[in-house]
C-alpha cells in the first residue's frame, strides 16, 4: 500500500497515465474516419501523419531541454525556427535538385548555429539573465523573419517534400526513425566530455567553474546546439507544411517549454534527458487532436488543453495536499 | 619533485572591503603549514588567489622561484596545485565519480570511460574505507551523501588530481573523529611523498596535531610564522585575536547554577533517523546535544521546532503540542537557529535590519512602525555586539561569527523561551565564539532554556549542564556535569559508534 502512495506521487506516473488515455482516444477518434482499410494499414497512416506533425516541435523541445539541463533557458527558439524556416522557403523553389537543396540546407543550419552564438555571446560573455536575453532576441528574430518572408508562403523542392512523406524505412514512419536516432545521439553526446560538462553546469555553475569545467565557452556552445537544432525542427517544419509563415514559431516555444516539464524535467537545471520531452510533445500534440475532433469552438481550444496539462502536472501535488489534510 | 611555494605581500579588496592587505604564505615539500586565524582574516581569500580561483590586485606568487599568476583553477591544477575548499565544489545531480573526474574523465575515443571512472572512484573511496558509510558508491549521487561524506569526495577529489601542493580549507569541519583520523594518516603520508599541504583550520588541537609550521593571519596580514614545537596554542590565539586575549582561559570555566523546574518533556520522538529519544529540559538549563555527525541531532532540533516530520510528544509548560508548522512553535516562544546559516538562517542579501526583524514584523503594526523597528534592532545588535558598519549594510558583508550572530539576534527579538541552536559555532572565529559562550549564559541566566547541538566537544564539555549523546538516532548515554570531561564525552560518542557505525541507512 505504501508503495503504491509512493508511487502515485511521483510527477511522470501522471504523464503517463495521461499520455497512454491521450494516445488510444486519439487513435480510436482518427481510426474510425479512415474508411474500410486494413487495421495495420491504417494504424502505420495514422501514427506516420501524427508524427511527421509532431517532430518540429519534438526537435524544439529537445534543443529546450539541453538549454534548460544546462541551466538557461531559450524563449527565442521558436521565432529562431521561424526565422529559419523563412529563410528556406525563400531559397527553394518547387523543382530545386538534390544538391540545391543540401546547398541551401547547410546555409540554413550555419543560420540556426550562427543565431543561438548570438543568444549565447549575450547570456555567456556579456552576462545578461538568460530569461531577458532569448526574450529579447526572440522579437529581433521574428523581426528578421518578417523580413525575409514579408507573408506567409514560400517552395519547397517537390523531389525533397515527397521522399519526406512517402519514405518508411523498413516499413516504419520516418518520425519513429528520427526519434529512434535524437535518443542515440542524446545518448552518445551524454556520454562525452561535453556532455558531462553541460550537465555539470546545469547543476551548481560555480562548482563546475572552480572544477575547471569552462563555463563560459560551453554555455555559448550549448545556445549554438540549441540553434542547429532549430535548423533542424525547421526544416522538419516546411517538410511537413510545404511552405512557412514568419509567425509559424511564435507559440512554440512555450510548448517547448511545457513540453520538457510535462516530460519529468525540472526548469532548475542539471538534470534530464530527451526522452521525457519527446513523451511531453506527444502527450500535449495527442490532447490538440482530441481537442480539436472534440468539435470544440476554435477559441476554447487552448483554454481546455492548457487546463488537461495543468491537471496533469499539478495532480502528483494536489493527492500529497489531500493525503496531508486527512492525516490531520 | 621538491616543490616550493611562496606568496609575498598578496593584497585583495572586495567591494572596497579590504580581504587581504600583506598576506604571506611559504609552503615547501614534505611540510605540513597550518594557516590559522580568525574569521574574516583572509585565510580563504588567499587559497583562492593561490589556486587561482580571484584574481589578486597586488602581490606576487612564486612556484619554485617563478612567478605565477592564475586566472581560472584549471591553470593551478595543472601546475600541480589542489585545493579542497571550504565551500564545496560538488554538483549534488552528478554521482560521486562523475564530480571526481569532471573535466578529467578518462576517455575511450571521444566517450567517457565509465567503468574506469568507477574503478578509479572506488580505489579513492577505499581510501575512507570504513569511517563512511557502506553505500557510499562510486554511483550515488552527490545529493544522497551526508556532510561528511561530501567533505571526503571533496578530498578525494583534490587527491584525484595528484597535486603536488595540497590545500585543505576547513577540511576536517564536518568530520568525525575517526575521519579526520584517517585524513591525518593521509596527509602523513602525503608528506612522505614530499608533497606540501597547507593546512587550515579552527580546531587548534588539530593544527598541533599535525603541522609543522603554523601561519597566522589577522585583518589580511600575515602576523606569524613559527615552528609548531616552539610556540605555545595560547600566543597563537593571542596573535589571532589581538583584544579578546583575556576572555580565552574562561572557556573551560565551571558554572554552578540552580536550574528550575522542567519546562520541555520530549517522549519517544521518532522520525526518519531518530528512533524513539526522550528527554527533559529545564528551565535555565543549557543542555548539550553530542556524537558524531550524522546520527540525528539536527532531527531532534528540528522536530521539536516542528520544522520536520516526526512521532512522538512534545510537552511544554503543561500541554503537549505536536507542532506542524514553525509558526506554531515560534507562538509558544521557540526558536532555532538552523546548520547552514547562509541557506536557512539569513537572507544574505538583505540587510542586517530585515534580517533581525523578519520574524517580528508583526509587533509593528500597520503601516510598519520602523522607526520603533530600527530602535529595536539597534539594541539588539549592540547587546550581542555585531561588528558592522550600520544596520543597512547586506548580511553578506558580515564575517561568519557576526553573519551568526544575526540569526540569533533576530531570535532575540521574539524574546524566545526555548532556543535550538544547530551547531551555531561552525567556522566561527574564536574570538566571537568567546562572545557567544558569554551571551549563552547569560540567556540561560535569564531563564532561557537551550537545546545545543556542537561538532565541538570541548566546547559542549565547556559549556553545558547536561550533555546527551547521540548515536544511531537514539540517546546512548547522558553526561551530568559532574562525569562532563572531554575524554568521556568522546569516548561516550566513538566507542559506541565503533561497533555500530554501519547500522545506520
Amino acid at each position: 500500500m505504501q508503495q503504491i502512495k509512493n508511487f502515485l506521487k511521483k510527477t511522470f506516473v501522471f504523464a503517463t497515465v495521461l499520455f497512454i488515455i491521450v494516445i488510444l482516444t486519439n487513435f480510436l477518434l482518427q481510426y474510425t474516419n479512415l474508411g474500410p482499410e486494413k487495421f495495420s494499414k491504417r494504424f502505420m497512416f495514422l501514427l506516420d501523419n501524427n508524427l511527421r506533425g509532431f517532430i518540429p516541435l519534438i526537435l524544439l523541445s529537445i534543443a529546450q531541454a539541453i538549454v534548460l539541463i544546462n541551466g538557461s533557458i531559450d524563449l527565442s527558439i521558436g521565432n529562431l525556427m521561424g526565422v529559419v524556416a523563412a529563410f528556406l522557403v525563400t531559397q527553394y523553389s518547387q523543382d530545386d535538385s538534390i544538391a540545391r537543396f543540401f546547398q541551401v540546407f547547410i546555409m540554413a543550419i550555419g543560420l540556426g548555429i550562427l543565431l543561438g552564438a548570438l543568444n549565447g555571446i549575450f547570456v555567456s560573455l556579456v552576462r545578461i539573465p538568460p530569461f531577458i536575453t532569448t526574450y529579447a532576441t526572440s522579437y529581433v528574430f521574428i523581426g528578421i523573419a518578417m523580413w525575409i518572408l514579408p507573408r506567409p508562403g514560400g517552395n519547397m523542392p517537390k523531389i525533397v517534400t515527397s521522399f519526406y512523406k512517402s519514405t518508411r524505412p523498413l516499413g516504419l514512419p520516418m518520425g519513429v526513425w528520427i526519434i529512434v536516432s535524437l535518443m542515440i545521439l542524446w545518448l552518445l553526446l551524454r556520454n562525452t566530455r561535453f556532455g558531462a560538462q553541460l550537465i555539470a553546469i546545469g547543476g551548481n555553475e560555480k562548482a563546475a567553474f572552480t572544477s575547471g569545467v569552462p563555463v563560459t565557452r560551453q554555455r555559448i556552445i550549448v545556445h549554438m546546439l540549441a540553434g542547429f537544432i532549430g535548423a533542424f525542427a525547421a526544416l522538419a517544419l516546411v517538410l511537413f507544411t510545404g511552405s512557412s509563415d514568419p509567425r509559424i514559431g511564435a507559440t512554440m516555444t512555450l510548448d517547448s517549454v511545457v513540453a520538457v516539464v510535462l516530460g519529468g524535467t525540472p526548469m532548475s537545471g542539471g538534470i534530464g534527458g530527451v526522452v521525457g520531452p519527446i513523451f511531453g510533445v506527444m502527450t500535449l500534440g495527442f490532447v490538440r487532436n482530441i481537442v480539436g475532433f472534440a468539435n470544440v469552438n476554435t477559441w476554447l481550444q487552448s483554454l481546455v488543453d492548457a487546463l488537461i496539462i495543468l491537471i496533469s502536472l499539478a495532480s502528483p501535488s494536489f493527492i500529497q495536499l489531500i493525503h496531508k489534510q486527512v492525516r490531520k | 619533485m621538491s616543490q616550493y611555494l611562496t606568496s609575498n605581500d598578496i593584497v585583495k579588496h572586495f567591494a572596497g572591503v579590504t580581504a587581504l592587505s600583506n598576506g604571506s604564505l611559504t609552503a615547501k615539500s614534505g611540510e605540513v603549514v597550518a594557516l590559522i586565524g580568525a574569521n574574516g582574516s583572509g585565510k580563504s581569500t588567499l587559497c583562492k588567489i593561490i589556486t587561482g580561483v580571484v584574481a589578486p590586485d597586488d602581490g606576487q606568487l612564486l612556484l619554485n622561484g617563478t612567478t605565477i599568476s592564475f586566472s581560472h583553477p584549471v591553470e593551478a591544477l595543472k601546475s600541480g596545485i589542489a585545493a579542497v575548499y571550504q565551500d564545496l565544489s560538488l554538483i549534488p545531480s552528478l554521482t560521486v565519480s562523475q564530480n571526481i573526474w569532471l573535466t578529467r574523465e578518462p576517455m575511450k575515443g571521444i566517450f567517457v570511460n565509465h567503468r574506469e571512472q568507477r574503478q578509479r572512484t572506488q580505489k579513492l573511496l577505499d581510501l575512507f574505507a570504513d569511517t563512511v558509510r557502506p553505500s557510499l558508491t562510486p554511483n550515488t549521487l552527490i545529493s544522497e551523501l551526508s556532510p561528511d561524506e561530501r567533505q571526503i569526495v571533496e578530498i578525494l577529489k583534490a587527491i584525484s588530481t595528484e597535486p603536488h601542493i595540497m590545500i585543505l580549507d576547513e577540511a576536517t569541519s564536518s568530520l568525525d573523529n575517526r575521519q579526520v583520523e584517517r585524513l591525518f594518516s593521509l596527509i602523513s603520508k602525503w608528506k612522505k611523498q614530499d608533497k606540501a599541504i597547507i593546512f587550515i583550520s579552527h580546531r587548534m588541537a588539530e593544527v598541533f596535531k599535525i603541522a609543522d609550521r603554523i601561519t597566522v593571519l589577522r585583518n589580511g596580514k600575515t602576523v606569524g610564522d613559527f615552528e609548531s614545537k616552539m610556540v605555545k596554542e595560547k600566543e597563537l590565539i593571542s596573535l589571532m585575536v589581538e583584544n579578546t586575549k583575556e576572555h580565552l582561559e574562561k572557556v573551560g570555566e565551571t558554572i554552578s547554577k540552580q536550574l528550575g523546574e522542567t519546562v520541555l518533556r520530549v517522549t519517544d520522538l521518532r522520525t526518519q533517523r531518530l528512533q524513539g529519544v526522550n528527554f527533559e529540559v529545564k528551565k535555565g538549563e543549557l543542555l548539550g546535544i553530542a556524537g558524531l555527525q550524522g546520527h540525528g541531532q539536527s532531527d531532534i532540533l528540528n522536530s521539536v521546532f516542528g520544522s520536520i516530520h516526526f512521532s512522538g510528544t512534545i510537552h511544554f509548560e503543561g500541554k503537549n503540542y505536536q507542532f506542524k508548522h514553525t509558526s506554531e512553535s515560534m507562538e509558544k516562544d521557540f526558536a532555532l537557529v538552523p546548520g547552514d546559516r547562509a541557506k536557512e538562517g539569513l537572507l544574505m542579501r538583505s540587510s542586517i535590519f530585515e534580517n533581525l526583524l523578519l520574524p517580528s514584523w508583526m509587533k509593528y503594526g500597520f503601516p510598519l512602525n520602523t522607526r520603533k523597528a530600527k530602535k529595536d534592532a539597534l539594541t539588539t545588535s549592540q547587546s550581542i555586539k555585531i561588528v558592522m558598519t550600520g544596520l543597512n549594510m547586506p548580511v553578506s558583508s558580515l564575517s561568519g561569527g557576526n553573519a551568526q550572530k544575526v540569526v540569533i539576534g533576530k531570535w532575540l527579538q521574539r524574546k524566545p523561551r526555548i532556543l535550538l541552536l544547530n551547531d551555531p559555532t561552525k567556522g566561527v572565529d574564536v574570538g566571537t565564539k568567546k562572545e557567544f559562550y558569554d551571551l549563552l549564559k547569560e540567556l540561560c541566566n535569564t531563564g532561557i532554556s537551550i537545546l545545543f547541538y556542537s561538532s565541538d566537544d570541548e566546547e559542549l564539555v565547556g559549556l553545558c549542564d547536561r550533555v546527551l549523546v547521540i548515536r544511531d538516532g537514539k540517546i546512548r548515554t547522558e553526561l551530568p556535569k559532574s562525569k562532563l570531561t572531554l575524554s568521556s564525552l568522546i569516548t561516550a560518542s566513538v566507542t559506541s559508534s565503533e561497533v555500530h557505525v554501519h547500522a545506520t541507512n
